[in-house]
C-alpha cells in the first residue's frame, strides 16, 4: 500500500524534530470597532452595503438592491420575492442565470472583509452561479481577524462553509482588475436585526 | 558556456517594451504586498509562526497525514495515496472511468501540472477544461504558466484577444479585458454545466478536521464542485497542517503575500461530497517529497505555500520570464524545487540569482530561498554541472590567491588589461565578461593605495 510507504519515508527521513509553536500569544490587530470596521472593509472589496429603511421588510431591502431582478433563489425565512428553492431543485443547472441568490451569513471580519457563509441549503451552486449575491448578516456579529474567526466557525451536517469576502474577480487578463470572473459579479452585505 | 536561464532571458529581453511592463507590474505587486505587510504590526510574529508550525508538521508528517486521511475518511470521503506521478494520474483516471466522466472541469493546481495529468488524461479521451481565467487562456493557447499565480502574466490583452476571436469567435478587435473576461465567463459557465466530475487543489490540507480548504478569487473552484455530480481533490503531501488555529496563521499571510489583497475572495473548506452528489475523492501525493524531507540542506523548501511572493520580487525573475527557467515552476522556488527533483537536469536554473535574498525576505513560510541557492551552487561540482570554465579560472585564482609574491605581481601588472582591445578580453573564454562591461584596473592595485595613503598621514 502506499499509504504504508509514504508515511514510513516520513519518518525514517526526518533528521530531527520540531516542537509545535504556542499561537495564543500572537498579537493580531484588534479594532475597536471590528462591526463599524467590516463594514467599511466590505465596501472596500467592492461590496454594496444596504441596511433597512424605515418599515422596510428584507423582500424591500432586495428589490431595492436589484430592481430588474426577475429570478430570485433563496431558502432564507422572510425572503418571499424568492421565485426559486435551492433546496427543492433537483439539478444545479437550473440555477444558471438566476439573477439574485439570497444566502445566511453567520458573522464578518474586519480585517479583511470576509463574511462565514456555511451551506445551509440543498446546492450551494446558489451561492456561487447566482448572477448577484446578498448576503445577510446580523447586525454587530463580527471579530477583528482570522484568529478569532477559525475559533468561532462551526459545520453542519452539510459539511462545507467559506469565507465570502466581496464579488468575484480577476486580473489575469494583462493584470486589468475585472469584477465577475467565474461566480457572483456583485455582492450586496444587506445588515439584519 | 551560458546557463539555459541565461540563453533564454536573451531572447525575453528582445521584447524591451513588453519586459519593462513585465518588471514593473511584478514590483507593483511587491509593493502591494509590503503595503499589506506593513499594515499588520504582527506581520513578522505570523511569519515566524508560520515557519514554526510548517517546520513543526513536516518533521511529524506521519502522524498528520495519517491523521489527516483519517478524518477524511471519517466524513465519508474516498482518501488515495500516490507514491509519484504515473501512480496519481492513474488514480484520477480510474475514478473518472468508473464514473464515466467525459468532461473534466477543474480549479488551478500546480500539483497537476507537475504530474503532467492534462496530457495524461486527454490522451484517454477525457475533455479536461482548466476554469481559472488564466489557466484557461495558456491552455487555449497551447502554453504552460509562466508564474504559479498569474499564469498568462507572459500574454497582453491583445494577445488574449486575437486568441479569443479565433476559439470563443468573440468581436474582432475588441480588446477590452472586461469584455474578455465576461466572453470567457459565459463559456466557462457552459463548461461547468455540461462537466460529469470537477477537480480542485488544495491550499491547505486540516488534520484535525479531513478538510480540504482552497482559496481563489474568481469562485472557480467552487463552481468545478456545485454543479458536477463528483468532486476529486489532489493535495501535494506538504500542504497538510494541523489545524484551524493554524490555518488562521496561513490564511492571514497566503493572499496579502501573492497578490498584496488581505484575502482572497472564496476561501472554501471542503468536508464531504454535497447531498446528491457522489463521494468525494481526495488523493494525497507524493512524488518526491517524503525523500526530500532526508535532504538536511534543503527541506525546508518544503515549508512553502506557494504564494508566489519570491517570484514577484525577484529581480531575475522580474528581467528574464517564466519561460526562462527549465523547470516548470520559475523563480526562486522554482531553481530549489527543480534541483530536489532532478539536479543533472535543472542545474541550467541556479544561475539565475543574484543572491540579494530578497526572496527570502519576503517568503511567508521563511523559506531560506537564497541562500539554498548558494549552497546547491557550491554542490554543482558533484552533479557534474559545474561550468568548467569558470572551474578553470577557479583553479587559475586559487594559484594567484595562495601566494602573495604571484599576487602582488599580477595585481601590479593588471593595468596592462586596460590598453587591451574590449574583444580580446571579452573573448568568450572569459565566462564572466558575458553581459558585463570590462573594469577599468589600476595602475596600482589598492593595498599599495592604502601604503601611500598611510605614509601621507
Amino acid at each position: 500500500m502506499s499509504r504504508e510507504s509514504i508515511l514510513e519515508r516520513c519518518r525514517r527521513n526526518v533528521k530531527e524534530q520540531y516542537p509545535m509553536p504556542v499561537l495564543d500569544d500572537i498579537k493580531a490587530l484588534e479594532y475597536d470597532d471590528p462591526w463599524g470596521s467590516f463594514l467599511e472593509m466590505s465596501r472596500s472589496m467592492g461590496c454594496n452595503v444596504l441596511e433597512y429603511g424605515e418599515g422596510e421588510s428584507l423582500d424591500d431591502v432586495i428589490r431595492k438592491a436589484y430592481p430588474d431582478a426577475v429570478d430570485i433563489c433563496s431558502n432564507v425565512e422572510g425572503v418571499t420575492i424568492a421565485n426559486m428553492n435551492p433546496d427543492t431543485l433537483l439539478n444545479p443547472s437550473a440555477l444558471n442565470g438566476v439573477d439574485v441568490g439570497v444566502v445566511q451569513g453567520v458573522f464578518g471580519v474586519a480585517e479583511n472583509g470576509c463574511v462565514w457563509v456555511p451551506q445551509t441549503m440543498k446546492n450551494k451552486a446558489v451561492c456561487f452561479i447566482s448572477e448577484n449575491l446578498v448576503i445577510l448578516v446580523p447586525k454587530g456579529q463580527a471579530v477583528s481577524n482570522m484568529h478569532q474567526a477559525y475559533k468561532k466557525i462551526a459545520f453542519n451536517d452539510y459539511g462545507y462553509g467559506a469565507f465570502i469576502s466581496g464579488p468575484s474577480k480577476t486580473a489575469d487578463i494583462a493584470q486589468v482588475l475585472v469584477m465577475g470572473a467565474q461566480a457572483a459579479r456583485s455582492v450586496t452585505i444587506v445588515v439584519t436585526e | 558556456m551560458s546557463t539555459s536561464h541565461t540563453k533564454a532571458a536573451e531572447e525575453f529581453l528582445k521584447k524591451e517594451t513588453y519586459a519593462r511592463w513585465h518588471d514593473n507590474t511584478f514590483w507593483g505587486v511587491r509593493i502591494k504586498r509590503d503595503k499589506m505587510a506593513h499594515g499588520l504590526p504582527e506581520w513578522e510574529q505570523l511569519r515566524e509562526k508560520a515557519s514554526e508550525i510548517k517546520r513543526h508538521t513536516l518533521t511529524h508528517l506521519d502522524h498528520y497525514a495519517a491523521k489527516f486521511a483519517d478524518n477524511a475518511e471519517k466524513n465519508g470521503v474516498v482518501v488515495h495515496w500516490a507514491e509519484d506521478a504515473a501512480e496519481f494520474n492513474s488514480i484520477v483516471y480510474d475514478i473518472l472511468k468508473s464514473h464515466d466522466v467525459k468532461k473534466l472541469v477543474k480549479s488551478k493546481s500546480m500539483l497537476t501540472e507537475e504530474c503532467d495529468m492534462n496530457p495524461y488524461l486527454e490522451e484517454r479521451g477525457i475533455d479536461v477544461v482548466e476554469t481559472d481565467l488564466g489557466e484557461r487562456i495558456i491552455q487555449l493557447n497551447h502554453q504552460k504558466p509562466s508564474h504559479i499565480v498569474m499564469p498568462a502574466i507572459h500574454l497582453d490583452h491583445h494577445d488574449v484577444g486575437a486568441l479569443f476571436e479565433k476559439v470563443l469567435q468573440t468581436e474582432k478587435d475588441n480588446h477590452d479585458p472586461t469584455y474578455l473576461t465576461y466572453m470567457a465567463r459565459l463559456s466557462l459557465r457552459n463548461e461547468f454545466l455540461t462537466a460529469q466530475a470537477g477537480m480542485t487543489g488544495a491550499n491547505f490540507g486540516i488534520a484535525e478536521t479531513g478538510d480540504i480548504v482552497v482559496c481563489t478569487n474568481e469562485g472557480n473552484a467552487d463552481m468545478s464542485t456545485s454543479c458536477p455530480p463528483l468532486h476529486i481533490a489532489a493535495i501535494g503531501l506538504e500542504k497538510i497542517i494541523p489545524d484551524y488555529d493554524s490555518l488562521a496563521v496561513f490564511h492571514r499571510l497566503l493572499a496579502r503575500s501573492a497578490t498584496g489583497q488581505p484575502t482572497t475572495v472564496f476561501t472554501s473548506h471542503f468536508r464531504k461530497a454535497r447531498p446528491g452528489a457522489d463521494k468525494m475523492h481526495i488523493i494525497i501525493v507524493d512524488n518526491g517529497r517524503s525523500e526530500w524531507l532526508a535532504d538536511e540542506k534543503h527541506w525546508e523548501t518544503l515549508k512553502c505555500m506557494r504564494c508566489g511572493a519570491c517570484m514577484n520580487t525577484c529581480p531575475v525573475y522580474r528581467l528574464s520570464g517564466g519561460y526562462s527557467y527549465s523547470y516548470f515552476i520559475p523563480g526562486p522556488l522554482g531553481i530549489n524545487l527543480g534541483m530536489l527533483r532532478d539536479p543533472q537536469k535543472y542545474s541550467g536554473n541556479v544561475s539565475a540569482c543574484t543572491l540579494c535574498l530578497s526572496c527570502q525576505n519576503v517568503c511567508p513560510a521563511k523559506v531560506n530561498l537564497g541562500d539554498q541557492i548558494y549552497k546547491w551552487r557550491q554542490q554543482l561540482d558533484s552533479f557534474g554541472t559545474a561550468n568548467k570554465e569558470k572551474k578553470m579560472i577557479c583553479k587559475a585564482m586559487k594559484m594567484v590567491l595562495d601566494s602573495p609574491s604571484v599576487y602582488n605581481a599580477a595585481t601590479s601588472s593588471l593595468s596592462i588589461v586596460n590598453h587591451l582591445s574590449e574583444g580580446l578580453v571579452n573573448c568568450g573564454l572569459n565566462p564572466w565578461a558575458y553581459g558585463h562591461k570590462t573594469m577599468k584596473f589600476p595602475k596600482k592595485p589598492f593595498h599599495k593605495l592604502i601604503d601611500g595613503l598611510e605614509k601621507e598621514d
